[in-house]
Protein backbone atom coordinates (compact mmCIF):
# COMPACT_ATOMS: atom_id res chain seq x y z
CA UNK A 1 0.00 0.00 0.00
CA UNK A 2 2.74 2.42 0.72
CA UNK A 3 6.33 2.23 0.42
CA UNK A 4 9.07 5.19 1.63
CA UNK A 5 12.77 4.34 0.10
CA UNK A 6 15.74 5.85 1.17
CA UNK A 7 13.75 9.42 1.80
CA UNK A 8 15.22 12.32 3.02
CA UNK A 9 14.09 15.83 3.46
CA UNK A 10 15.90 19.10 3.99
CA UNK A 11 14.53 22.82 4.97
CA UNK A 12 17.75 24.65 4.20
CA UNK A 13 20.22 23.45 6.13
CA UNK A 14 18.04 21.71 8.63
CA UNK A 15 17.93 18.24 7.91
CA UNK A 16 14.22 16.71 9.20
CA UNK A 17 14.47 13.55 7.74
CA UNK A 18 17.40 11.28 6.62
CA UNK A 19 17.10 8.15 4.88
CA UNK A 20 13.82 6.99 5.75
CA UNK A 21 12.36 3.77 4.67
CA UNK A 22 9.51 1.61 5.22
CA UNK A 23 6.32 -0.01 3.85
CA UNK A 24 2.72 -0.16 5.56
CA UNK A 25 0.71 -3.34 3.71
CA UNK A 26 -3.30 -3.37 3.50
CA UNK A 27 -5.32 -3.22 6.65
CA UNK A 28 -2.42 -2.38 8.80
CA UNK A 29 -2.00 -0.10 12.23
CA UNK A 30 1.24 1.35 12.33
CA UNK A 31 1.95 4.04 14.37
CA UNK A 32 4.94 6.53 14.05
CA UNK A 33 6.36 7.70 17.03
CA UNK A 34 9.01 10.12 18.80
CA UNK A 35 9.64 13.37 20.58
CA UNK A 36 9.04 16.67 19.16
CA UNK A 37 10.53 17.61 15.97
CA UNK A 38 11.64 14.15 15.31
CA UNK A 39 9.53 14.21 11.91
CA UNK A 40 6.44 12.21 12.24
CA UNK A 41 4.61 15.61 11.14
CA UNK A 42 6.84 15.45 7.99
CA UNK A 43 6.67 11.96 6.85
CA UNK A 44 2.66 12.16 6.93
CA UNK A 45 2.68 16.14 4.88
CA UNK A 46 5.20 14.06 2.41
CA UNK A 47 2.77 11.20 1.88
CA UNK A 48 -0.10 14.30 1.15
CA UNK A 49 2.03 15.61 -1.27
CA UNK A 50 2.23 19.01 0.70
CA UNK A 51 6.17 18.97 -0.54
CA UNK A 52 8.38 16.57 -2.01
CA UNK A 53 11.04 15.18 -0.52
CA UNK A 54 14.98 15.85 -0.96
CA UNK A 55 15.59 12.36 -2.25
CA UNK A 56 14.24 9.05 -1.85
CA UNK A 57 10.74 7.90 -3.52
CA UNK A 58 7.12 7.52 -1.94
CA UNK A 59 5.44 4.96 -3.35
CA UNK A 60 1.09 4.79 -2.25
CA UNK A 61 -0.89 2.30 -4.50
CA UNK A 62 2.22 1.18 -6.19
CA UNK A 63 2.50 5.21 -7.50
CA UNK A 64 5.51 6.56 -7.16
CA UNK A 65 3.69 9.92 -5.85
CA UNK A 66 6.69 11.93 -5.87
CA UNK A 67 5.99 12.45 -9.40
CA UNK A 68 2.87 12.94 -9.74
CA UNK A 69 2.15 16.59 -11.48
CA UNK A 70 0.82 18.99 -9.08
CA UNK A 71 -2.79 19.04 -10.71
CA UNK A 72 -3.07 15.00 -9.69
CA UNK A 73 -2.56 15.87 -6.37
CA UNK A 74 -6.56 16.82 -5.04
CA UNK A 75 -7.23 13.06 -6.51
CA UNK A 76 -4.24 11.24 -4.35
CA UNK A 77 -5.50 13.07 -1.43
CA UNK A 78 -8.96 12.26 -1.73
CA UNK A 79 -7.76 8.85 -1.69
CA UNK A 80 -6.48 9.36 1.80
CA UNK A 81 -8.46 10.89 5.25
CA UNK A 82 -6.59 12.68 7.35
CA UNK A 83 -7.32 13.43 11.13
CA UNK A 84 -4.99 16.17 12.56
CA UNK A 85 -4.23 17.53 16.25
CA UNK A 86 -5.88 20.93 15.91
CA UNK A 87 -8.80 19.02 14.46
CA UNK A 88 -8.72 21.32 10.77
CA UNK A 89 -12.34 20.84 10.74
CA UNK A 90 -14.42 24.05 8.08
CA UNK A 91 -15.45 26.68 11.21
CA UNK A 92 -18.00 28.15 9.26
CA UNK A 93 -20.03 24.84 8.41
CA UNK A 94 -22.22 22.59 10.55
CA UNK A 95 -21.12 19.15 11.34
CA UNK A 96 -23.37 17.79 8.34
CA UNK A 97 -21.82 20.26 5.88
CA UNK A 98 -18.09 19.10 7.16
CA UNK A 99 -19.00 15.94 6.02
CA UNK A 100 -21.14 17.01 2.84
CA UNK A 101 -17.87 18.71 1.90
CA UNK A 102 -16.06 16.19 1.91
CA UNK A 103 -18.47 13.74 0.04
CA UNK A 104 -19.18 16.48 -2.88
CA UNK A 105 -15.50 16.36 -3.33
CA UNK A 106 -15.06 12.96 -3.93
CA UNK A 107 -18.10 13.23 -6.40
CA UNK A 108 -20.87 11.10 -4.40
CA UNK A 109 -24.44 11.88 -5.93
CA UNK A 110 -26.35 14.35 -3.08
CA UNK A 111 -29.08 11.59 -2.75
CA UNK A 112 -26.21 9.06 -1.58
CA UNK A 113 -25.97 11.79 1.59
CA UNK A 114 -27.45 11.84 3.67
CA UNK A 115 -28.00 7.85 4.19
CA UNK A 116 -23.59 7.99 4.54
CA UNK A 117 -24.05 11.30 7.04
CA UNK A 118 -26.75 9.33 9.22
CA UNK A 119 -24.10 6.31 9.24
CA UNK A 120 -20.58 7.85 9.95
CA UNK A 121 -22.20 10.22 12.81
CA UNK A 122 -23.96 7.44 14.18
CA UNK A 123 -20.55 5.53 13.75
CA UNK A 124 -18.46 8.31 15.64
CA UNK A 125 -21.58 9.05 18.55
CA UNK A 126 -22.48 12.75 16.84
CA UNK A 127 -25.60 11.90 15.33
CA UNK A 128 -27.32 14.17 18.07
CA UNK A 129 -25.14 17.20 17.29
CA UNK A 130 -25.13 17.38 13.18
CA UNK A 131 -26.84 20.52 12.96
CA UNK A 132 -24.27 22.49 15.31
CA UNK A 133 -21.34 24.23 14.50
CA UNK A 134 -17.45 23.52 15.08
CA UNK A 135 -17.72 26.26 17.68
CA UNK A 136 -20.09 24.59 19.72
CA UNK A 137 -18.60 21.23 19.55
CA UNK A 138 -16.16 20.06 22.62
CA UNK A 139 -12.25 18.90 21.63
CA UNK A 140 -13.14 15.12 21.33
CA UNK A 141 -16.20 16.11 19.64
CA UNK A 142 -14.16 17.77 17.26
CA UNK A 143 -11.80 15.01 16.29
CA UNK A 144 -14.62 12.29 16.37
CA UNK A 145 -16.12 15.17 13.69
CA UNK A 146 -12.89 14.78 11.86
CA UNK A 147 -12.38 11.45 12.29
CA UNK A 148 -15.75 11.24 10.50
CA UNK A 149 -15.32 13.09 7.48
CA UNK A 150 -12.13 11.27 7.34
CA UNK A 151 -13.94 8.22 6.63
CA UNK A 152 -16.76 9.71 4.46
CA UNK A 153 -14.89 9.32 1.45
CA UNK A 154 -14.10 5.30 1.99
CA UNK A 155 -10.56 6.27 1.99
CA UNK A 156 -7.71 3.65 1.55
CA UNK A 157 -5.28 5.01 4.30
CA UNK A 158 -6.05 7.14 7.13
CA UNK A 159 -2.92 9.79 8.53
CA UNK A 160 -3.68 10.73 12.43
CA UNK A 161 -1.51 13.09 13.47
CA UNK A 162 -1.59 13.52 16.82
CA UNK A 163 -5.44 13.29 16.93
CA UNK A 164 -5.35 12.75 20.86
CA UNK A 165 -2.73 15.73 21.01
CA UNK A 166 -5.53 18.16 22.66
CA UNK A 167 -7.56 15.71 24.06
CA UNK A 168 -7.72 14.33 27.92
CA UNK A 169 -6.85 10.79 28.63
CA UNK A 170 -10.75 9.65 28.49
CA UNK A 171 -11.72 11.33 25.16
CA UNK A 172 -7.86 10.04 23.64
CA UNK A 173 -9.28 6.64 24.86
CA UNK A 174 -12.66 7.25 22.66
CA UNK A 175 -10.48 8.14 19.62
CA UNK A 176 -8.31 5.27 19.91
CA UNK A 177 -11.13 2.64 20.02
CA UNK A 178 -12.91 4.61 17.18
CA UNK A 179 -9.78 4.47 15.12
CA UNK A 180 -9.08 0.55 16.27
CA UNK A 181 -12.99 -0.29 15.35
CA UNK A 182 -12.21 1.27 11.92
CA UNK A 183 -8.96 -0.63 11.44
CA UNK A 184 -10.45 -3.34 12.26
CA UNK A 185 -12.75 -3.07 9.29
CA UNK A 186 -9.90 -3.03 6.84
CA UNK A 187 -8.87 0.51 6.65
CA UNK A 188 -4.69 1.33 6.98
CA UNK A 189 -4.03 3.62 9.74
CA UNK A 190 -0.54 5.82 10.26
CA UNK A 191 -0.52 7.30 13.24
CA UNK A 192 2.00 9.95 14.44
CA UNK A 193 1.64 10.55 18.06
CA UNK A 194 4.29 11.24 20.84
CA UNK A 195 1.90 9.53 23.64
CA UNK A 196 3.22 6.50 25.04
CA UNK A 197 0.85 4.85 27.11
CA UNK A 198 -1.39 4.99 23.39
CA UNK A 199 1.01 3.02 21.79
CA UNK A 200 1.78 0.99 24.73
CA UNK A 201 -1.93 -0.10 25.14
CA UNK A 202 -2.67 -0.50 21.36
CA UNK A 203 0.60 -2.60 21.14
CA UNK A 204 0.44 -2.29 17.32
CA UNK A 205 3.64 -2.05 15.00
CA UNK A 206 5.58 1.25 15.97
CA UNK A 207 8.62 2.98 13.47
CA UNK A 208 10.20 5.33 16.34
CA UNK A 209 12.16 8.34 15.18
CA UNK A 210 14.86 10.71 16.30
CA UNK A 211 16.10 13.76 14.95
CA UNK A 212 15.24 12.85 11.77
CA UNK A 213 16.56 9.19 12.09
CA UNK A 214 14.81 6.07 11.98
CA UNK A 215 15.72 4.02 15.40
CA UNK A 216 13.64 1.36 15.68
CA UNK A 217 11.60 -0.19 12.94
CA UNK A 218 9.56 -2.99 15.11
CA UNK A 219 7.91 -5.66 12.42
CA UNK B 1 -22.76 19.39 -6.72
CA UNK B 2 -23.71 23.20 -7.36
CA UNK B 3 -25.89 23.13 -4.61
CA UNK B 4 -22.92 23.43 -1.98
CA UNK B 5 -21.51 25.49 -3.96
CA UNK B 6 -24.75 28.33 -4.08
CA UNK B 7 -25.26 27.42 -0.30
CA UNK B 8 -21.57 28.55 0.75
CA UNK B 9 -22.13 31.59 -1.71
CA UNK B 10 -24.97 32.44 -0.31
CA UNK B 11 -23.17 32.00 3.52
CA UNK B 12 -20.05 34.25 2.46
CA UNK B 13 -22.74 37.30 1.08
CA UNK B 14 -24.76 36.80 4.63
CA UNK B 15 -21.47 36.75 6.95
CA UNK B 16 -20.25 40.42 5.36
CA UNK B 17 -23.51 42.35 4.22
CA UNK B 18 -21.75 45.58 3.86
CA UNK B 19 -19.23 44.13 1.56
CA UNK B 20 -22.27 43.11 -0.35
CA UNK B 21 -24.33 46.09 -0.50
CA UNK B 22 -20.71 48.43 -1.37
CA UNK B 23 -20.25 46.08 -4.38
CA UNK B 24 -24.11 46.09 -5.41
CA UNK B 25 -24.55 49.38 -5.48
CA UNK B 26 -21.30 50.40 -7.28
CA UNK B 27 -22.43 47.60 -10.13
CA UNK B 28 -26.12 48.79 -10.05
CA UNK B 29 -24.88 52.52 -10.16
CA UNK B 30 -22.54 51.36 -13.60
CA UNK B 31 -25.38 49.71 -14.90
CA UNK B 32 -28.22 52.48 -14.38
CA UNK B 33 -26.12 54.92 -16.14
CA UNK B 34 -25.35 52.59 -18.67
CA UNK B 35 -29.10 51.71 -19.26
CA UNK B 36 -29.60 55.66 -19.47
CA UNK B 37 -26.85 56.05 -21.87
CA UNK B 38 -27.75 53.27 -24.05
CA UNK B 39 -31.46 55.01 -24.19
CA UNK B 40 -29.63 58.57 -24.70
CA UNK B 41 -27.63 56.56 -27.83
CA UNK B 42 -30.69 54.76 -29.26
CA UNK B 43 -32.82 58.15 -29.14
CA UNK B 44 -30.17 60.19 -30.93
CA UNK B 45 -29.71 57.65 -33.50
CA UNK B 46 -33.65 58.22 -34.15
CA UNK B 47 -33.15 61.60 -34.39
CA UNK B 48 -30.56 62.10 -36.64
CA UNK B 49 -32.12 59.20 -38.70
CA UNK B 50 -35.72 61.05 -38.47
CA UNK B 51 -33.61 64.28 -40.22
CA UNK B 52 -31.91 62.52 -42.28
CA UNK B 53 -33.99 60.48 -44.02
CA UNK B 54 -36.87 63.80 -44.19
CA UNK B 55 -37.41 64.72 -48.09
CA UNK B 56 -34.37 66.60 -49.07
CA UNK B 57 -35.10 67.34 -53.14
CA UNK B 58 -38.42 68.29 -54.26
CA UNK B 59 -38.86 67.99 -58.31
CA UNK B 60 -41.74 69.70 -59.31
CA UNK B 61 -43.61 68.33 -62.46
CA UNK B 62 -44.87 70.21 -65.07
CA UNK B 63 -48.47 70.85 -65.02
CA UNK B 64 -48.84 68.72 -68.72
CA UNK B 65 -47.38 65.49 -67.35
CA UNK B 66 -49.37 62.60 -66.95
CA UNK B 67 -49.39 59.77 -64.26
CA UNK B 68 -47.75 57.35 -66.38
CA UNK B 69 -44.36 59.60 -67.00
CA UNK B 70 -44.90 60.49 -63.48
CA UNK B 71 -44.97 56.95 -62.76
CA UNK B 72 -42.17 55.92 -65.08
CA UNK B 73 -40.01 58.90 -62.96
CA UNK B 74 -40.67 57.20 -59.64
CA UNK B 75 -39.57 54.02 -61.18
CA UNK B 76 -36.68 55.48 -62.28
CA UNK B 77 -35.73 56.78 -58.77
CA UNK B 78 -36.74 54.15 -57.02
CA UNK B 79 -33.66 52.16 -58.83
CA UNK B 80 -31.41 54.48 -57.92
CA UNK B 81 -29.58 53.24 -55.08
CA UNK B 82 -28.26 56.70 -53.91
CA UNK B 83 -32.21 58.02 -53.66
CA UNK B 84 -34.69 56.67 -50.75
CA UNK B 85 -38.18 57.87 -49.43
CA UNK B 86 -39.42 58.42 -52.65
CA UNK B 87 -42.92 59.93 -52.36
CA UNK B 88 -45.48 61.53 -55.09
CA UNK B 89 -47.44 64.90 -53.69
CA UNK B 90 -50.42 65.21 -56.20
CA UNK B 91 -51.83 68.89 -56.75
CA UNK B 92 -54.31 68.32 -54.38
CA UNK B 93 -52.44 66.88 -51.72
CA UNK B 94 -50.06 69.66 -52.61
CA UNK B 95 -52.97 71.92 -51.78
CA UNK B 96 -53.98 70.39 -48.55
CA UNK B 97 -50.39 71.05 -47.13
CA UNK B 98 -50.68 74.97 -48.51
CA UNK B 99 -54.04 74.86 -46.45
CA UNK B 100 -52.71 73.61 -43.34
CA UNK B 101 -49.63 75.62 -43.19
CA UNK B 102 -52.16 78.95 -43.97
CA UNK B 103 -54.29 77.56 -41.33
CA UNK B 104 -54.44 81.14 -39.57
CA UNK B 105 -55.63 82.93 -42.25
CA UNK B 106 -58.41 80.51 -43.70
CA UNK B 107 -58.82 83.63 -46.88
CA UNK B 108 -55.19 82.87 -48.64
CA UNK B 109 -56.41 78.97 -48.98
CA UNK B 110 -60.00 79.48 -50.59
CA UNK B 111 -58.75 82.15 -52.80
CA UNK B 112 -56.50 79.16 -54.70
CA UNK B 113 -57.40 76.24 -56.37
CA UNK B 114 -55.24 72.69 -56.76
CA UNK B 115 -54.75 73.46 -60.17
CA UNK B 116 -52.30 76.33 -59.06
CA UNK B 117 -50.08 73.72 -57.63
CA UNK B 118 -47.74 71.78 -58.94
CA UNK B 119 -47.39 68.07 -58.26
CA UNK B 120 -44.14 67.12 -56.93
CA UNK B 121 -41.87 63.69 -56.24
CA UNK B 122 -40.13 64.13 -52.76
CA UNK B 123 -37.22 62.22 -51.95
CA UNK B 124 -33.92 61.96 -50.18
CA UNK B 125 -30.48 61.09 -50.81
CA UNK B 126 -28.43 58.44 -48.66
CA UNK B 127 -25.45 60.92 -48.60
CA UNK B 128 -25.79 64.45 -48.67
CA UNK B 129 -22.44 64.86 -50.99
CA UNK B 130 -24.55 62.59 -53.47
CA UNK B 131 -27.36 65.96 -53.67
CA UNK B 132 -25.60 68.04 -56.50
CA UNK B 133 -25.49 65.28 -59.16
CA UNK B 134 -28.85 63.45 -58.32
CA UNK B 135 -30.25 67.19 -58.43
CA UNK B 136 -28.17 67.99 -61.77
CA UNK B 137 -30.04 64.55 -63.18
CA UNK B 138 -33.53 65.23 -62.42
CA UNK B 139 -33.02 68.43 -63.81
CA UNK B 140 -32.80 66.75 -67.33
CA UNK B 141 -36.00 65.13 -66.83
CA UNK B 142 -38.46 66.00 -69.63
CA UNK B 143 -41.72 65.99 -67.36
CA UNK B 144 -39.34 68.29 -64.22
CA UNK B 145 -40.61 71.95 -64.04
CA UNK B 146 -37.82 72.85 -61.47
CA UNK B 147 -36.18 71.31 -58.56
CA UNK B 148 -36.09 72.40 -54.70
CA UNK B 149 -33.36 71.69 -52.52
CA UNK B 150 -34.00 71.51 -48.75
CA UNK B 151 -30.81 72.54 -48.51
CA UNK B 152 -28.08 74.56 -50.04
CA UNK B 153 -25.16 72.90 -51.27
CA UNK B 154 -22.37 75.06 -50.78
CA UNK B 155 -22.33 76.71 -47.06
CA UNK B 156 -26.14 75.68 -46.34
CA UNK B 157 -27.24 76.22 -43.06
CA UNK B 158 -30.22 74.38 -42.93
CA UNK B 159 -31.41 70.36 -42.88
CA UNK B 160 -28.16 69.70 -44.24
CA UNK B 161 -26.79 72.13 -41.25
CA UNK B 162 -29.24 70.00 -39.09
CA UNK B 163 -28.25 67.10 -39.88
CA UNK B 164 -24.59 67.45 -39.16
CA UNK B 165 -25.04 69.33 -35.89
CA UNK B 166 -26.76 66.12 -34.80
CA UNK B 167 -23.96 64.06 -36.32
CA UNK B 168 -21.77 65.72 -33.91
CA UNK B 169 -24.31 65.83 -31.29
CA UNK B 170 -24.89 62.34 -31.72
CA UNK B 171 -20.94 61.14 -31.68
CA UNK B 172 -20.44 63.16 -28.48
CA UNK B 173 -23.27 61.69 -26.67
CA UNK B 174 -21.68 58.18 -27.40
CA UNK B 175 -18.20 58.81 -26.84
CA UNK B 176 -18.83 60.70 -23.58
CA UNK B 177 -21.34 57.98 -23.08
CA UNK B 178 -19.30 54.81 -23.58
CA UNK B 179 -16.30 56.75 -22.11
CA UNK B 180 -18.38 57.02 -18.62
CA UNK B 181 -19.83 53.57 -18.88
CA UNK B 182 -15.80 52.06 -19.10
CA UNK B 183 -15.11 54.20 -16.43
CA UNK B 184 -17.94 52.90 -13.95
CA UNK B 185 -17.27 49.50 -15.23
CA UNK B 186 -13.47 49.33 -14.60
CA UNK B 187 -14.36 51.01 -10.69
CA UNK B 188 -17.28 48.08 -10.50
CA UNK B 189 -14.07 45.69 -11.59
CA UNK B 190 -11.72 46.76 -9.13
CA UNK B 191 -14.55 47.06 -6.55
CA UNK B 192 -14.77 43.66 -6.98
CA UNK B 193 -11.60 42.65 -7.15
CA UNK B 194 -11.30 44.20 -3.77
CA UNK B 195 -13.92 42.07 -2.29
CA UNK B 196 -13.22 39.06 -3.88
CA UNK B 197 -9.55 39.48 -2.25
CA UNK B 198 -10.93 40.37 1.15
CA UNK B 199 -13.00 37.37 0.58
CA UNK B 200 -9.71 34.90 -0.03
CA UNK B 201 -7.92 36.65 2.43
CA UNK B 202 -10.57 35.81 5.43
CA UNK B 203 -11.08 32.21 4.08
CA UNK B 204 -7.18 31.26 3.79
CA UNK B 205 -7.94 29.11 6.57
CA UNK B 206 -10.82 27.22 5.16
CA UNK B 207 -8.84 27.33 1.91
CA UNK B 208 -5.82 25.16 3.15
CA UNK B 209 -7.69 22.65 4.98
CA UNK B 210 -10.17 22.02 1.31
CA UNK B 211 -7.04 21.75 -0.27
CA UNK B 212 -5.61 19.04 2.09
CA UNK B 213 -8.81 17.23 1.87
CA UNK B 214 -8.25 16.93 -1.65
CA UNK B 215 -10.16 19.89 -3.52
CA UNK B 216 -9.83 20.52 -6.41
CA UNK B 217 -8.48 24.56 -7.78
CA UNK B 218 -11.99 24.42 -9.47
CA UNK B 219 -13.88 23.14 -6.26
CA UNK B 220 -12.54 26.11 -3.93
CA UNK B 221 -13.20 28.79 -6.48
CA UNK B 222 -16.96 27.84 -7.40
CA UNK B 223 -18.53 29.42 -4.60
CA UNK B 224 -16.15 32.72 -4.95
CA UNK B 225 -16.94 33.19 -8.46
CA UNK B 226 -20.80 32.85 -7.73
CA UNK B 227 -20.47 35.20 -5.33
CA UNK B 228 -19.26 37.54 -7.72
CA UNK B 229 -21.62 36.67 -10.40
CA UNK B 230 -24.43 37.17 -7.82
CA UNK B 231 -23.45 40.50 -6.96
CA UNK B 232 -22.62 41.72 -10.70
CA UNK B 233 -26.80 39.87 -11.65
CA UNK B 234 -28.24 41.68 -8.52
CA UNK B 235 -25.95 45.36 -9.48
CA UNK B 236 -27.11 44.66 -13.12
CA UNK B 237 -31.07 43.84 -12.51
CA UNK B 238 -31.31 46.68 -10.11
CA UNK B 239 -29.48 49.69 -11.74
CA UNK B 240 -31.43 48.74 -14.98
CA UNK B 241 -34.99 48.86 -13.15
CA UNK B 242 -34.31 52.00 -11.50
CA UNK B 243 -33.56 53.48 -14.71
CA UNK B 244 -36.29 51.91 -16.27
CA UNK B 245 -38.48 53.61 -14.05
CA UNK B 246 -36.91 57.22 -14.45
CA UNK B 247 -37.19 56.36 -17.97
CA UNK B 248 -41.19 55.61 -18.17
CA UNK B 249 -41.78 57.86 -15.57
CA UNK B 250 -40.31 60.51 -18.39
CA UNK B 251 -41.36 58.90 -21.57
CA UNK B 252 -44.60 61.18 -21.94
CA UNK B 253 -43.24 64.66 -20.90
CA UNK B 254 -40.38 63.78 -23.66
CA UNK B 255 -42.38 62.23 -26.40
CA UNK B 256 -44.66 65.27 -26.38
CA UNK B 257 -41.79 67.44 -26.06
CA UNK B 258 -40.46 66.48 -29.29
CA UNK B 259 -43.52 65.85 -30.63
CA UNK B 260 -43.45 64.31 -34.28
CA UNK B 261 -39.32 63.79 -34.35
CA UNK B 262 -39.76 59.88 -33.11
CA UNK B 263 -37.52 60.09 -30.17
CA UNK B 264 -38.61 56.89 -28.82
CA UNK B 265 -41.17 54.42 -29.90
CA UNK B 266 -44.29 54.93 -29.28
CA UNK B 267 -45.27 51.27 -29.72
CA UNK B 268 -44.94 49.56 -26.06
CA UNK B 269 -44.00 46.24 -27.39
CA UNK B 270 -41.11 47.60 -29.13
CA UNK B 271 -39.73 49.54 -26.37
CA UNK B 272 -39.61 46.72 -23.98
CA UNK B 273 -38.26 44.54 -26.72
CA UNK B 274 -35.11 47.11 -26.78
CA UNK B 275 -35.15 47.55 -22.71
CA UNK B 276 -34.98 43.66 -22.72
CA UNK B 277 -31.88 43.57 -25.12
CA UNK B 278 -30.16 46.50 -23.04
CA UNK B 279 -31.19 44.16 -19.92
CA UNK B 280 -29.10 40.97 -21.90
CA UNK B 281 -26.43 42.71 -22.96
CA UNK B 282 -25.53 44.32 -19.67
CA UNK B 283 -26.37 40.91 -17.63
CA UNK B 284 -23.54 39.34 -20.20
CA UNK B 285 -21.31 42.98 -19.31
CA UNK B 286 -22.09 41.73 -15.83
CA UNK B 287 -21.43 38.34 -15.73
CA UNK B 288 -17.69 39.42 -17.91
CA UNK B 289 -16.75 42.09 -15.13
CA UNK B 290 -17.43 39.33 -12.19
CA UNK B 291 -15.93 36.45 -13.98
CA UNK B 292 -12.56 38.81 -14.87
CA UNK B 293 -12.29 40.50 -11.22
CA UNK B 294 -12.94 37.07 -9.02
CA UNK B 295 -10.63 35.22 -11.15
CA UNK B 296 -7.79 37.93 -11.14
CA UNK B 297 -8.54 37.98 -7.59
CA UNK B 298 -7.79 34.58 -7.41
CA UNK B 299 -4.88 34.58 -9.72
CA UNK B 300 -3.38 36.79 -7.57
CA UNK B 301 -3.89 34.83 -4.28
CA UNK B 302 -1.87 32.15 -5.74
CA UNK B 303 1.07 33.71 -7.58
CA UNK B 304 1.16 34.92 -3.43
CA UNK B 305 1.28 31.64 -2.18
Amino acid sequence: MLKLTNVSKNFGKIKALENISFEVADGEFVFLTGPSGAGKTSILRLILREFLPSNGTIEFDGQDITKLPRKKIPELRQKIGVIFQDFKVLPERTVRENIEVALALKNIPDREWSETIKELLSLVGLDLRANLFPSQLSGGELQRLALARALSVSPKLILADEPTGNLDWKTADTIMDLLLKINKEGKTIIMATHHKLIVDKMKKRTIKLKEGRMIIKDD
Amino acid sequence: MIKIHLKQAASYIRRSPFQALASISVLGLTFFVATIISILVFSSNRVLNYFETRPQIIAFIKNDADDGKINTLREKLNNDTRVKNIRIVTKAEALEIYKKATADNPLLGELVSPSIFPASIEFSVINLSLAKEVIEETKKEDIVESVGFTASLEGGSTLGDVVERLKTITFYIRAAGIGFVIFLGATSFFVLLVVISMRITTRREEVEILELMGASPGFIRTPIILEAIYYAMVGVVMGWSMAVVLILYTVPTIISYFKTIPILPTNALNFMEILMIILATELAAGILIALGGSLLALGRTAKKK
